[in-house]
């Protein structure tokens, strides 16, 4: 199959769906409610499917208004610094505790325990300790990725095969330049999958934490806004964005790889 | 079936490996296979043996040229072509005997018939021991074995087997030979085996095909007279051994 | 060799414990770090029938009566029920999500047609997350069971459909090939080949599927629910009067534990099953 057939195929599926969507939203236009009850009171004039025409308004309107730009700026920081803080954390913790076994069971029992807590149930406990606001949610993002990136490493260093270090204790190497050498080229596959993980999951913990505690601007507090009214396009386009957010830095860790791993060789 | 059709023929064959830049795998390769021969393809890296055997088995469709099976053309793989990988395909998550047993639950057969034959096919291997056994207790060429059998089981008029020893350390190789002689002496069928091994070609084959460097295409061919049944004799013989040469330089040339 | 790192282990966990007992006394802030007893004390009221504790009575910290622990016995929670409810969601999301998430899969592993046309659209649907979305489908399901357990089933779908392509794609390929030349097709092919083959991967996946479930259910229950493990960690109260609540970290400590605990079980159970159902595997 040659791309060009693959690509024509792609684009046929994505349209494909928006135009069933286009189709939904007309024939919903008539015919789904448009009064959504809030728990409390009943709200009117809700589109529940609003029309691409009716998104691409909103959309402007969010962007010109400077509302998105201003939201994906502050959670996207958010995440950037929670990613660089944990893979830095979690890479050196793995990477020390795949290398020194006994250093290992002794960090054991703290990485099992956050290992088994879903990130976002520490949120409470973080709240309480760094307040509301940045830190406890950076850190919240940080200690997540950390966790993750951490059994990347570990994992990485402990699949090294053991001939190539025998191979290069053979050759005189000491047991720095063996690590320095060896282990991280072999290990870093299994590191740079860990942290794309890490960077998709970190999203998801950044939008409930802004949910959560919401307060402006991010992206959280978009969905929030959007749904207390509620105003259906501006939340289909805060979801959309988070899912363009997330896709963004996907891709993007994508292309780290296949560049790192160019000017690597085939790293086994 | 039409009358004297050859069990396998490609003609003018060729096959380019889609991509950004195709690579060329074969060209203009012509090939009849006469019925019940041992026919061993030969040829260094890369040439496309693989990918001619693909197309035999009916896995890829050729760019130009066609493949016919007995006089028809091929459409997608079948029983009546049987096929061993390179690669070690001996289903992990069944037994030994399973595994050989798997073409017949294939065809429907019910059990006691398909424990009928393989048994006798087991034996035959001297796995007897192991028919319970699952694949990560075996041997590579133990497994290797089981796979020919395997594709015995359904008889098929045509073999076709892709450096199947290839990965086997030397002594297990020359009894896996050994074994595939005494099979294919007892049970005449037209096989197709490539490998890039010459001695192991003047061994097994009726005659050879040599192929150049890709894209391949048929350089040189040679009959085997060497007597049968092939022994530890035949490996350390004269004739062999000058047929050897001619091959050897009819290879590297 | 391996009864010293049990060893270390050990002595390791108890240096946790005690690092804490210590770090605690030492910081002496009960509303941040809350010593050993607040959190016997509050897993003992969470885990009683309801009951607040007396006025004064058996516990000398009235810090148990904290804002947190009394909204939660009023309205009846528990940290039993409120486990239970969450692994209840968290199953049911499995249940209902690892076989979609399987099907998708193999669908889009098989079929090199379908996998041009529909990877693209998975590829966006597996980036938007969930729990961004369950306001929305709040404004379609109210606030029902439904509406929380949609995201769980859809995360957990997502997360299988990776190992499983993976399984198809390349590691069932050359057994497929096998198979064809020996005449399986169809139905035979599928449960006898391609599903076996794929088997190690997909159960290897699982693990990450059910840690999704968790997260996903836990995330739900904090945003929208009046029950779970997620409830009782924000301290119960309707929606919009959770950040009222004044934050009991006792009942965050205990809540996250327990947590911990039913996630460590779950995955232990997971890695039981995967290892008994490929035990062909080398």
């Amino acid at each position: 199959m040659t791309g060009a057939v693959k690509i024509r195929r792609a684009v046929i599926g994505l349209v494909t769906v928006a135009a069933l969507y286009a189709f939904a939203s007309e024939i919903g236009r008539g015919r789904l409610p448009d009064r959504v009850w809030l728990g409390a009171h009943y709200v009117e004039n809700v589109q529940l499917l609003p029309t691409w025409r009716s998104l691409a308004e909103e959309g402007t309107f969010l962007i010109e208004s400077g509302i998105l730009p201003s939201s994906v700026a502050v959670s996207t920081r958010r995440v950037m610094l929670g990613l660089l803080l944990g893979s830095v954390a979690g890479i050196l913790l793995g990477l020390l505790t795949g290398w020194a076994a006994h250093v290992e069971s002794l960090a054991d029992p703290w990485v099992t325990f956050f290992r088994y807590t879903p990130a976002l149930a520490l949120l409470p406990l973080y709240v309480v300790w760094f307040g509301y606001g940045e830190a406890s949610k950076v850190l919240l993002i940080a200690t997540n990725v950390a966790m993750i990136t951490l059994l990347g490493a570990q994992h990485g260093v402990r699949g090294v095969p053991r001939v190539y270090l025998d191979a290069a204790s053979s050759l005189g190497a000491k047991r720095w330049l063996r690590f320095r050498k060896i282990v991280l080229p072999a290990a870093f596959p299994s590191i740079f999958a860990s942290v794309r993980i890490a960077a998709g999951l970190a999203w998801v913990t950044i939008v409930v934490a802004e949910l959560i505690d919401a307060r402006m601007p991010s992206l959280g507090y978009l969905l929030a806004l959007s749904g207390a009214y509620p105003r259906v396009p501006s939340m289909l386009i805060g979801i959309a964005t988070v899912g363009a957010l997330v896709l963004a830095f996907d891709l993007l860790a994508l292309l780290v790889h296949a560049r790192a791993t160019r000017w690597m060789g085939r790293a086994g | 079936m039409k009358a004297n059709a050859a069990p396998l023929e490609a003609a003018d064959v060729s096959y380019a490996y889609p991509g950004v830049a195709p690579t060329q795998a074969l060209q203009g390769l012509n090939l009849r296979v006469k019925e019940n021969e041992f026919l061993a393809v030969l040829g260094p890296v890369g040439c496309g043996k693989t990918t001619l055997l693909r197309i035999f088995a009916g896995f890829l469709r050729p760019t130009t040229g066609s493949v016919r099976c007995a006089g028809s053309g091929i459409d997608g793989p079948g029983r009546e072509r049987g096929y061993v990988l390179q690669e070690q395909s001996i289903f992990p998550w069944m037994t030994v005997r399973e595994n050989v047993e798997f073409g017949l639950l294939a065809q429907g057969l019910a059990e006691p018939d398909r424990r009928r034959v393989s048994d006798e096919l087991i034996q035959l291997i001297g796995l007897s021991a192991f028919e319970a056994a699952h694949p990560k207790d075996l041997s590579a060429g133990m497994s290797k074995m089981v796979e020919v059998v395997r594709v015995l089981a359904t008889d098929p008029s045509i073999l076709l087997l892709d450096e199947p020893f290839g990965a086997l350390d030397a002594q297990t190789r020359t009894r896996m030979q050994d074994a595939l002689a005494r099979l294919w002496e007892r049970r005449k069928k037209t096989v197709v085996f490539v490998t890039h091994d010459v001695e192991e070609a003047l061994y097994l084959a009726d005659r050879i095909v040599v192929l150049s460097e890709r894209p391949g295409r048929v350089k040189a061919e040679f009959a085997v007279g060497l007597p049968r049944p092939r022994s530890l004799e035949t490996r350390f013989s004269g004739a062999l051994l000058a047929m050897k040469r001619q091959v050897w330089d009819a290879l590297v040339s | 060799m391996k009864r010293r790192r049990s060893l270390l282990w050990v002595l390791s966990l108890v240096a946790l414990i005690a690092t804490y007992a210590l770090v605690a006394r030492a910081v002496s802030r009960p509303d941040v770090l809350p010593p050993a007893q607040d959190l016997a004390g509050a897993f003992a009221a969470l885990v009683g029938r309801g009951q607040a504790p007396a006025a004064g009575g058996e516990h000398q910290h009235h810090h148990h009566s904290s804002d947190q622990v009394d909204t939660l016995l009023q309205e009846g929670v528990t940290l039993q029920a409120s486990l239970a409810v969450s692994t209840a969601r968290v199953l049911f999301g499995l249940v209902v999500g690892v076989p979609l998430g399987i099907l998708l899969g193999l669908l889009l592993g098989w079929s090199r047609r379908a996998d041009d046309y529909l990877h693209p659209i998975y590829v966006l649907a597996r980036s938007v997350p969930p729990l961004a979305f369950i306001t929305y489908i709040m404004l379609w399901l109210g606030h029902s069971e439904a509406h929380r357990l949609i995201p769980i089933v859809y995360a957990v779908a997502v997360t299988a459909v990776i190992p499983t392509y993976h399984g198809v794609r390349d590691i069932a390929g050359k057994y497929v090939v096998a198979a064809r030349s020996l005449g399986a097709r169809g139905r035979l092919l599928l449960a006898k080949v391609v599903l076996p083959a794929a088997a190690p991967a997909v159960l290897g996946g699982l693990r990450y599927s059910v840690a999704i479930a968790w997260m996903t259910a836990v995330g739900a229950e904090m945003l929208m629910a009046e029950n779970g493990m997620g409830n009782l960690l924000v301290g119960g109260g309707m929606w919009s009067s959770r950040l009222q609540t004044r934050s009991d970290p006792a009942v965050i400590i205990v809540g996250v534990l327990a947590l911990a605990a039913a996630g460590w079980a779950m995955d232990a159970a997971t890695r039981l099953v995967t290892a008994r159902l490929t035990r062909w595997a080398r």
